[in-house]
Order: C-alpha cells, then sequence, then structure tokens
C-alpha cells in the first residue's frame, strides 16, 4: 500500500485507527502519526467516535416485537412451500438446503414427540383467525411476491392452544409490515 | 428423519438467537423504536421466506445483509417521497408514530445525542460505521454486505467518523484518549 508522502489518506487513517492495515503499511503509518500532530489528531477523531458509539448502550428488544417475530411462520405467506408448527407455536423449518419434509404430519408428530410434549389443540376459532390474519398479510405485502396466491389450505398450520392471545400475536404483524409493501421482492 | 441427520432449528430457536441483534442493528440505523420494529419484523420474514437459500454458517452475514439493505431502501424511498410529493418533511418520520410514554423513556435509555449524531449521517455512512463499530464486521464483510469496494468502505467508514465526532464535540472530556500516539498503539 503506497501511503501518501505528506499525510495519511481518509482510507489509512480509518483502516490504523482500526488495526486493519498490514504489517508493513501500519509501521509506516504509526512512524508517521507518532511525528505528526495533524495525523494524530485525525486518528484520536476516528477513535473517538468509536468509543462514543460503543459507549452507548444498547436498545433492548421490545417484548411484544419478539411475539410478533416468533408469530412470522403463522402470518407470512410461503408460496405453497410446506411448514410446520409444534405445539408450542414454534414452526419447523421445511428445508435449510438440506432435507426438506416430505411428510410434515410424521415430521411434526416426530417433533413433537422429541420435545415431549402434547400436540396442540386447533381450535375453530383460532384457525379462522389465523387463516384471515395470513390474508390481511398478503394483501398487504404482496405486490411483491412472486405472484403466487397463498393457498391456505396447503401449509398444515397448527396454533398453539390459548386462542385469545394467539389472534393478538397474529392479527399485529399485518399492519406493522405494511410500510414495507412496495420494497417486497 | 433420524437422529444421524442434522435437526434444522426451529423458528422460535432463530428467533431467539438472532432478534436481539437484529433489532440492535436496525435501531442503530433507523433511530427510532418504530422503524427498528418494522425493519426487524421485515427481515425476518425475508428470513423466513427464504429458507430454503439458507446454508449453514452465513445466517448472520444474510442477517445483517438483509437489515441493512431494507434500511437503505426504506431511506431512499422516503427520500424520493420527500422530493416528489412532500411540501416539506416535518412528519416524515412521525406521521405514522407517537411515542407512547413508555416508548419515549425506552428511547431516552439510549445515549440521545449519539443516536442523534448518528442520525445526522448521511445514510450509506451511517450504515458502513455501525456495521464496522457497533457490529464489528470487517471492512471486507461490509463491502459485500453493502455490495461497495473496500476503498469504498474505508472512506464511507472515516467520514462518518469524522462527522460523528464533530457533531459530539462538547463530549471531548469524557471520550478523547490522554496521548493519541500512545493510544494509537494501545488500543485495538
Amino acid at each position: 500500500m503506497n501511503l501518501p508522502v505528506q499525510h495519511l489518506s481518509d482510507e489509512a487513517l480509518a483502516a490504523f485507527a482500526d488495526g486493519a492495515l498490514t504489517d508493513g503499511a501500519r509501521a509506516r503509518a504509526a512512524r508517521h502519526v507518532a511525528e505528526c500532530a495533524e495525523c494524530a489528531h485525525a486518528v484520536a477523531v476516528q477513535r473517538e467516535a468509536v468509543w462514543a458509539l460503543r459507549a452507548a448502550p444498547v436498545p433492548a428488544l421490545p417484548g411484544d416485537l419478539l411475539e410478533r417475530l416468533r408469530a412470522v411462520p403463522s402470518t407470512t405467506p410461503l408460496n405453497g412451500q410446506p411448514i410446520a408448527i409444534d405445539s408450542d407455536g414454534s414452526a419447523v423449518f421445511p428445508a435449510f438446503g438440506t432435507a426438506a419434509f416430505a411428510e410434515p404430519s410424521d415430521d411434526r408428530a416426530e417433533m413433537s414427540q422429541r420435545r415431549g410434549r402434547p400436540y396442540g389443540l386447533l381450535t375453530a376459532a383460532a384457525a379462522v383467525i389465523a387463516l384471515g390474519a395470513v390474508g390481511g398479510a398478503v394483501a398487504g405485502t404482496s405486490d411483491a411476491g412472486s405472484g403466487a396466491p397463498f393457498a391456505p389450505a396447503t401449509p398444515p398450520v397448527q396454533v398453539q392452544p390459548g386462542g385469545g392471545s394467539t389472534a393478538d400475536l397474529i392479527v399485529q404483524p399485518a399492519s406493522a409490515t405494511s410500510i414495507f409493501a412496495r420494497t417486497v421482492r | 428423519m433420524t437422529d444421524a441427520v442434522w435437526v434444522p432449528p426451529t423458528w422460535d430457536e432463530v428467533v431467539r438467537e438472532h432478534a436481539d441483534r437484529v433489532y440492535r442493528l436496525a435501531y442503530r440505523l433507523s433511530g427510532n423504536r418504530a422503524d427498528a420494529e418494522d425493519l426487524t419484523q421485515e427481515t425476518f420474514v425475508r428470513v423466513f421466506k427464504s429458507l430454503a437459500e439458507y446454508t449453514p454458517g452465513t445466517f448472520e452475514g444474510w442477517l445483517h445483509r438483509i437489515t441493512t439493505n431494507l434500511f437503505l431502501d426504506m431511506v431512499r424511498r422516503r427520500q424520493r417521497i420527500r422530493f416528489d410529493a412532500l411540501p416539506d418533511d416535518a412528519g416524515d418520520r412521525l406521521a405514522s408514530y407517537t411515542a407512547t410514554p413508555e416508548q419515549a423513556y425506552a428511547e431516552r435509555n439510549l445515549d440521545p445525542e449519539v443516536q442523534d449524531a448518528l442520525d445526522a449521517l448521511p445514510a450509506d455512512f451511517r450504515a458502513a460505521v455501525v456495521l464496522c463499530d457497533l457490529e464489528g464486521l470487517s471492512y471486507e464483510e461490509i463491502a459485500a454486505t453493502l455490495g461497495i469496494k473496500v476503498g469504498t468502505v474505508r472512506s464511507r467508514i472515516h467520514r462518518g467518523r469524522v462527522l460523528l465526532r464533530e457533531a459530539l464535540a462538547h463530549r471531548a472530556p469524557g471520550v478523547r484518549p490522554s496521548e493519541p500516539g500512545v493510544a494509537a498503539e494501545a488500543v485495538l
């Protein structure tokens, strides 16, 4: 790397402050910084900005957002991709580049056994609410989608017990994602 | 499925493992809770829709890329809207968002000066700085995330930090190293 004769370039300043220069370039930059007040100050500015950023507290994930994220499988159309949802409301992935669930119902049963829990009840009321909410999500987000209409009958949707709270969780995301309606690809 | 087969994580496990990080990134980029929630939600929707494309080992980079690009899309769209249609930008960000007392408190818990300084950066600079200094990505990873050259990453980071430092100039005592020349060798 060729460093400018007079002063470190902007790129070199950032990389030097981050310790990202290779050995030779770092040694040359260090020699220059030791003798050049201007560049020493510029390096300090880089580091002070980093420290100020890192000293800022970390925003905490809102609890209701966490619940909406957990509900994404029940509120997101998958264009026919099979999806199983466990008895505790968690989704079981149909595919991860490896084996797809050829027989979702068997896998769901196995998953349920693995977790040692009884299968969740699918109440009629909850099912209606879930499908309605998915429809809303499609209306809100799918000018994008692949164009394939969501077929509610395809995925075996299993809803966790406790229809009331489930309904709340499912309904929220449709409006929350609506501002992205034109960006979904 | 048998025991010999890798068991994919459940959606719940994915959310538990990655939601904090995605939300933190979304918040640092967008600067407010409403947009951070929308960005986080949309990121996970994208992830859920594209699970078949996932290959183990790239999840975090994937999340960074989706979140950051959704943010940049959002900014560009709002700039277009502001330019094309709005007489002024008053209420642009606040139009659909009124903080409850609880939300306002949560947001004050952030360092408002730092977040304001971050918000004042051009979005492209902000993304580079946040990915580097708060998410700890390498220049190469940032270049891949943003689809730009490493040299551009460096210059954006440099410029972004300079602007940040200027915005926080009055805070000098708290962040200035005692001896820059020495700190230069000792830190990072």
